[in-house]
């Protein structure tokens, strides 16, 4: 995958993460609608078979995921709309009330975060921590830590592995 | 440790950001997210995760002590891993993330009959009857007199006869899995076609297929036999322990003198309501879906019953499995109202 593309595709990830992360992490009370963006994004994954989708598997994935949260959430827009249109001063703070808890949720999201990495090995943790907040290649860290690039890769994937479940787990 | 949906995700994840994955890791990577919807879930939750990592970076951390604890610690129990892994092989899990989609199937508990009538009689150690039964694409959990539990799949019925001196559980149909509280004294005891099951206090499933029951012991170590016939109790008196992490079969009457290590990650993944399978006929698997889904799927071409496949899905997500299907290579379905045709295209 090209450097520039990739890094385009995850731009793109970024940008309607917001949704994704509510379909995702709020998945112990919203399981229905994760449950249905990952099924729809399967069925539409099963049908890459052109030699495109194929280079960049990884590319068309976040495309389909962010196109459908995007989807998602004008609907969801709509939907509120409609409900509150006979009160607009009711419509407003609604709107007002869901950017607060969106930066709440934000702040108890990384705050939860810093507390589940502490809970990682020390190898581990500085793995993770060097690659997301001093953006290091793995080589990098390797010599950092004075070990193999196959064991850094080792340690992310724990690293990531966890807090995807303790993230997962908070509702 | 045991691998689970999270890991594989992170796995690939991981190696995905190092230099331009060849050809052969992009099109295995494919394959692995084409193997489950889960898989596809879990890929976006770590790519959520790692995400956020980015925004995260705490000020109180220092990275001068971090890295300091990180070269003086060692950690035996994380071994390197190969390019191999990520590079040639179908990555997919037989070991399912945990995931609730229903949570309210409680909720349709079908008691079909109910028949006590000993707890008034006192004095007469006469046993409650009370039999449970799921339909179609059902899962129940019960809690007995005792706390112990039976989890109850789709399509199955038992009885439950309780008495001072022992607890009985007859198994007619399906599976279950049992969660014992242990009461000296007072044997549990499960009676599923021609095999019984005394139970030491532990958790274990039964499930009771058309010519054979098998056993699987997830905690602890039950006894399982042969129910005896009357008239010949010698064919009763051999018992064959069963401890935590095998299982047993009886079939045909017959009980091996051994148990056998079993995948209890894969047992119990019906209770997740997941389907797992990791290159299995297609018949097979086919088999599992129609217990929780209607219309049922048919292989019409015989060839394809053979047919070796690999993937994990929610068990009543027809819908992807029959995706899943048509996805492969020479394979036509067809749905009709009252039945979903596989054939050779």
């Amino acid at each position: 995958m090209g450097e520039t593309k990739k890094v385009l595709v995850e731009r793109l990830f970024a940008q309607h993460g917001g949704a994704l992360r509510a379909f995702f992490y709020r998945r112990v009370h919203h399981r229905p609608d994760a449950a249905e963006l990952a099924q729809e994004v399967y069925l539409r994954m099963l049908r890459l078979s052109d030699t495109d989708a194929i280079r960049n598997p990884e590319a068309y994935l976040y495309t389909v995921a962010s196109n459908l949260a995007k989807e998602h959430r004008v609907l969801e827009r709509r939907h509120e709309s409609t409900i509150d249109i006979e009160d607009v001063s009711g419509h407003e703070m609604l709107a007002e009330l869901s950017g607060i808890t969106e930066q709440i949720e934000t702040e108890q999201r990384v705050k939860r975060l810093r507390e589940v990495l502490r809970q990682l090995p020390p190898k581990c943790h500085a793995a993770v921590v060097l690659q997301y907040w001093h953006g290091m290649s793995y080589e990098e860290i390797a010599a950092q830590l004075g070990v193999s690039t196959n064991m850094v890769k080792k340690y992310l994937t724990q690293g990531l592995a966890h807090c995807r479940r303790r993230m997962a787990r908070m509702a | 440790m045991r691998t689970t949906i999270a890991d594989e995700a992170a796995e690939w994840f991981v190696a995905n950001r190092h230099g331009l994955p060849d050809a052969g890791q992009r099109a295995a990577f494919a394959a692995w997210l084409k193997s489950s919807p889960l898989n596809v879930e879990e890929y976006l939750g770590v790519a959520l995760v790692a995400l956020d990592l980015r925004h995260a970076a705490d000020p109180g951390v220092s990275l001068e002590e971090l890295l300091a604890q990180a070269r003086s610690a060692d950690d035996t129990n994380v071994r390197a891993i190969g390019n191999a892994r990520a590079g040639g092989e179908s990555a997919r899990s037989a070991r399912p993330a945990v995931r609730w989609r229903f949570a309210a199937v409680a909720a349709a508990v079908v008691v079909l009959s109910v028949v006590a009538f000993a707890v008034l009689r006192l004095g007469v150690d006469h046993p409650a009857e009370v039999r449970y039964a799921t339909r179609h694409g059902e899962q129940i959990t019960q809690r007995l007199a005792d706390d112990s539990l039976l989890h109850l799949d789709t399509d199955t019925a038992v009885t439950v006869r309780y008495s001072r001196a022992q607890r009985v559980v007859e198994v007619e149909r399906g599976q279950v899995l049992f969660e014992v509280v242990h009461e000296a004294g007072r044997p549990f005891r499960v009676v599923a076609g021609a095999a019984q099951v005394v139970d030491v206090g532990t958790r274990f499933d039964v499930y009771l297929q058309q010519n054979s029951t098998l056993v699987t012991v997830l905690e602890g170590q039950v006894l399982v036999s042969l129910v005896a016939a009357p008239q010949d109790a010698s064919t009763g008196a051999r018992s064959v322990p069963v401890h935590a992490g095998q299982h047993i079969r009886v079939a045909d009457g017959m009980l091996l003198a051994q148990s056998t290590p079993a995948e209890t990650q894969r047992t119990t993944a019906w209770l997740r309501r997941q389907i797992t399978f990791e290159q299995e006929p297609l018949a097979t698997v086919a088999a599992e879906f129609n217990r929780y889904n209607t219309p049922p799927i048919e292989i019409e071409t015989p060839s394809l019953r053979g047919l070796a496949i690999s993937g994990t899905f929610s068990a009543d997500d027809e819908e992807s499995f029959v995706a899943f299907l048509r996805s492969l290579e020479g394979v036509k379905v067809e749905i009709t109202p009252t039945r979903v045709r596989v054939s050779r295209r």
